[in-house]
């Protein structure tokens, strides 16, 4: 009994001195506490990764050819490559690398690692291929395409003709081509996997910072790599941690106990916005949220339909009262901000202007159809607005809710009447980004199945614009080139296009202010190698 | 204590409806699975990946076999002791299930001590003061333990003794700077802390632990006191109880010498159950406190269609509650011989 009573005494010290609120501290002065939600992050290998979350891990663990700077997005940086030409005929790219990097393995980095990494991204044909192929790369012509003629130089050759710039800018914003250990990564193939399964939770980089671990839906833990090329980094080490609840995320933002959080609830950011140890920071992305009709429906086939529905949409409404955080108001399809992009043309919400067209069309009194959205905010609150306003015009619209999968996939399959979605890659600053992604369509059969391409998926096609597209990609002069993709956003407004951009998307991050020089990139490329914090002991208001 | 011939005899039939009861487990959550509309394709893909990538995928992951074939494959892979491979980490399922476990068994068993430390005295408590003021407040614990949302619960403890007080750590398991610095041994973050001597992890863990494993406990105390109250109640007005006031023991001596031993050995069934429910996975507690267990890991796999990951975490569910059973049973009879066959 007096055992088991000195026992029970030492358990209620234990657990009052666990519980005393001295022993928490504030996130260490070396150490960056991320918080996020990681349900997309599936794998780390450059190659197959797929996701925003994912990129800005990979490209602190790799080193790529060349960087975007986050202040100036169209300026690219050298990094792994000191300096490159682009051929007089547009048609090749020759990169020389910088001397004496190292990888994490004590390896040296060589033009044969680049050329292998380059090469394992259309050998393995998973997510990162995509954007590489529409260039016309190929598992069969990439051996003869880059190439490394010595050891400080990688030639890319364009398997067809493109925009060199687009093609730099892939290579800076994608994360996909980063520079991978050739020498680690093939002793750990197995299978001819090109190392694909290693690297789902390890890595062969030569970046500022090495993995230490990583457990999906848990943490992921990186260490500074003292050697890095460019200098140590100023952070020991970053701490990336799974959190699924954004109230969660909230509360430890407000405790201090993290440093930054991405991907949170709107609602708990605003209540953030008051917190004066916090700084929320609206990160302009290039998707586009949208309202996509499909053109395999024989209402939205017809352009009186489309032209009615563009006229049963409140945007202002919607972009003011549902987007804040979220979006702002924008009505073309290449993203806001470059100097291609034409000022909005002013859609408001017309009812009796809708009315009229769909008695036009045909149907004086509406018609039924379903809508489909992702059960997630913004898109359930924008479909709803949409209900609405359709109705008034006489369409009655049945909104079909469901996960990514339910609703992307009807979309794949182009089995849908309307849905609210966001898309167009828009990580490059280019237009054309924009415009493959959401517009670009060179084969609207069934059988074509161009499932990567959302004007294939609405099921829009117009010969004249693909090959406005295609010219625009191609004119060498700046001037001109700009004046074509102005042309190209005219005509896509004349044809009444089935995909009506509504919002473009702003990513909200909370950062701590002891965070000092982190910059959020638009691309999601956000390097981390010369963040810092001020000590704790300098920092004001929260204990 | 000793095996008998009729213990054994009982473990190998018990043994076969085992095996019976996994597979048709395993036959439902299979095809459940694979009706569901969910495409783990999509999902390793992305949603702007090409057809043929698609394609490619769908192919590797033997998705274009007739699900009788696929359900076959993956028997066969059980059969030598391989659950697959998990999607969502690209690791092996058993890896992974052993990875996640430890994290559960540590929340589970505080909370299970926790509920039986508590619950049972009050149940005993509540049946020898019946329809007294003590047994009111028992039963009106132990309604609120039971029918409030645990994942609201779980929200408001965050808010008000981790936000608000300051008392005790948020969510993880330890805090965040603390992480990965003990080397994994066991698995238990405690054990972890203690073997490599870092007292600051330790407390810290500890910290992190009270709260999810109290809210958890105070659930299965619910159901414990209750089930106690009841058994005690029906203890209770038997007539060797009255005999034994009636010989001049003291009340303490009835209750917990004379009714209390009685009841014993349902209890250990009781018990037993919550903590099997435990180590299911508080699924909602561990998301609400990022606790990375067992069933944050089986929700990540559900919502991706992750079905070798899902059907590995239904197979040692299955397992858990057989074995809980069977050992409950097997303490049944060596406590109580009339359950002798």
């Amino acid at each position: 009994m007096n055992l088991l009573l000195r026992c029970t005494a030492c358990c209620m010290a234990l657990l009052l001195m666990a519980a005393s609120p001295g022993l928490r501290a504030a996130t260490p002065d070396d150490q960056l506490i991320v918080g996020m939600n990681m349900n997309n992050l599936l794998t780390l290998d450059p190659a197959a990764m797929t996701g925003n979350e994912v990129v800005g891990i990979v490209v602190n663990l790799y080193d790529g050819l060349v960087e975007l700077d986050p202040r100036q997005l169209t300026h690219v940086r050298p990094a792994l490559a000191e300096r490159w030409e682009i051929s007089p005929d547009n048609r090749q790219l020759t990169f020389h690398l910088r001397d004496n990097v190292t990888f994490h393995s004590g390896n040296p980095l060589s033009s044969e690692d680049v050329v292998w990494s380059m090469r394992r991204v259309l050998h393995l044909n998973l997510a990162q291929a995509s954007v590489w192929k529409s260039y016309g790369f190929s598992k069969d012509n990439v051996d003869q395409m880059i190439t490394a003629p010595d050891a400080r130089t990688v030639v890319l050759r364009l398997p067809k003709a493109n925009d060199p710039l687009l093609v730099l800018y892939s290579l800076a914003a994608l994360g996909s081509m980063v520079v991978l250990d050739s020498k680690t990564v093939q002793a750990h193939a197995s299978n001819g996997d090109w190392g694909n399964r290693w690297l789902t939770t390890h890595e062969a980089g030569s970046g500022p910072f090495r993995l230490d671990v990583w457990q999906a839906k848990d943490v992921l833990r990186m260490n500074r790599d003292p050697d890095y090329w460019r200098g140590a980094p100023k952070l020991s080490r970053v701490v990336f941690r799974h959190l699924q609840e954004s109230q969660t995320l909230r509360l430890m933002m407000e405790k201090g106990d993290i440093d930054i959080a991405s991907n949170m609830a709107i609602p708990d950011v605003k209540a953030l916005r008051h917190d004066p140890d916090l700084t929320v920071d609206a990160v302009p992305k290039g998707t586009i949220y949208y309202l996509a009709m499909s053109m395999k429906d024989k209402h939205f086939a017809s352009a009186k339909v489309r032209e009615a529905v563009r006229y049963l949409v409140d945007y202002q409404g919607i972009n003011k009262s549902l987007m804040a955080g979220y979006g702002e108001l924008h009505q073309r399809p290449i993203q806001a901000g470059m100097p291609a992009t034409l000022p909005d043309p002013g859609y408001k919400l017309d009812i009796p202007r809708a009315k009229a067209l769909l008695a036009e069309a045909g149907y004086p009194n509406g018609f039924d159809t379903t809508l489909r959205v992702l059960a997630d905010q913004p898109f359930l609150n924008i479909a709803i607005a949409i209900q609405s306003t359709l109705m008034q015009g006489g369409i009655r619209a049945k909104i079909v809710t469901g996960t990514g999968n339910q609703i992307y996939g009807a979309m794949r399959e182009r089995q849908f009447n309307l849905l609210v979605g966001r898309g167009g890659s828009g990580v490059e600053p280019h237009p054309h980004s924009s415009l493959r992604s959401l517009v670009y369509n060179p084969n609207n059969a069934d059988s074509a199945r161009l499932t990567n391409f959302q004007g294939w998926r609405t099921g829009f096609y117009d010969a004249q614009l693909n090959q406005m597209i295609d010219q625009a990609l191609l004119e060498r002069d700046s001037v001109r080139q700009q004046q074509d993709y102005f042309a190209i956003q005219r005509r896509y407004d004349q044809l009444i296009p089935a995909l009506m951009p509504i919002s473009q998307m702003v990513d909200s991050v909370v950062v701590n202010n002891r965070v000092q020089d982190y910059i959020p990139h638009p691309s999601a490329t956000t390097f981390l190698r010369d963040v810092w914090k001020t000590p704790d002991s300098l920092a004001g208001g929260t204990p | 204590m000793k095996l008998t011939r009729s213990h054994w005899r009982r473990i190998r039939s018990r043994g076969w409806q085992v095996l019976i009861t996994l597979m048709g487990l395993l036959l439902l959550t299979f095809f459940i699975g694979r009706v569901m509309p969910l495409d783990p394709v999509l999902a390793i893909v992305g949603p702007d990946a090409d057809h043929a990538t698609y394609q490619q995928v769908y192919h590797q992951l033997g998705f274009d076999k007739p699900l009788w074939v696929q359900f076959a494959i993956y028997l066969n892979g059980l059969l030598h002791g391989n659950l697959g491979m998990a999607l969502l980490t690209g690791q092996p399922v058993i890896n992974d299930i052993l990875r996640v476990f430890p994290a559960t068994v540590e929340l589970a068993t505080l909370a299970i001590v926790i509920g039986t430390g508590l619950g049972v005295p009050l149940g005993v408590w509540a049946a020898a003061r019946r329809n007294g003021v003590v047994d009111y407040v028992v039963r009106i614990i132990s309604l609120a333990g039971y029918s409030t949302p645990i994942f609201w619960v779980g929200m408001v403890g965050l808010l008000l003794f981790y936000a608000h007080l300051g008392w005790v750590g948020g969510a993880g398991r330890v805090d965040f700077s603390l992480d990965g610095l003990v080397p994994r041994r066991t698995g238990l973050l405690l054990v972890d802390a203690l073997l490599a001597g870092n007292g600051s992890v330790f407390a810290s863990a500890l910290n992190h632990l009270i709260l999810p494993a109290s809210l958890l406990g105070f659930h299965s105390l619910a159901y414990i006191s209750r089930m106690t109250r009841s058994f005690m109640l029906a203890q209770l007005t038997q007539e060797f109880i009255l005999t034994a006031r009636v010989k001049g023991l003291t009340e303490w001596q009835v209750i917990w010498q004379h009714a209390f031993r009685n009841i014993l050995v349902q209890l250990l069934t009781v018990v037993a159950l919550a903590y099997g429910s435990l180590l299911e996975g508080a699924v909602l507690i561990e998301t609400v406190f990022s606790w990375p267990g067992f069933g944050s890991y089986l929700t990540g796999s559900l919502m991706l269609g992750d079905m070798n990951a899902v059907m590995g975490c239904v197979l040692v569910v299955g397992l858990i509650f057989v074995l809980l059973n069977l050992i409950s049973d097997l303490l049944y009879q060596v406590f109580d011989p009339r359950t002798k066959v």
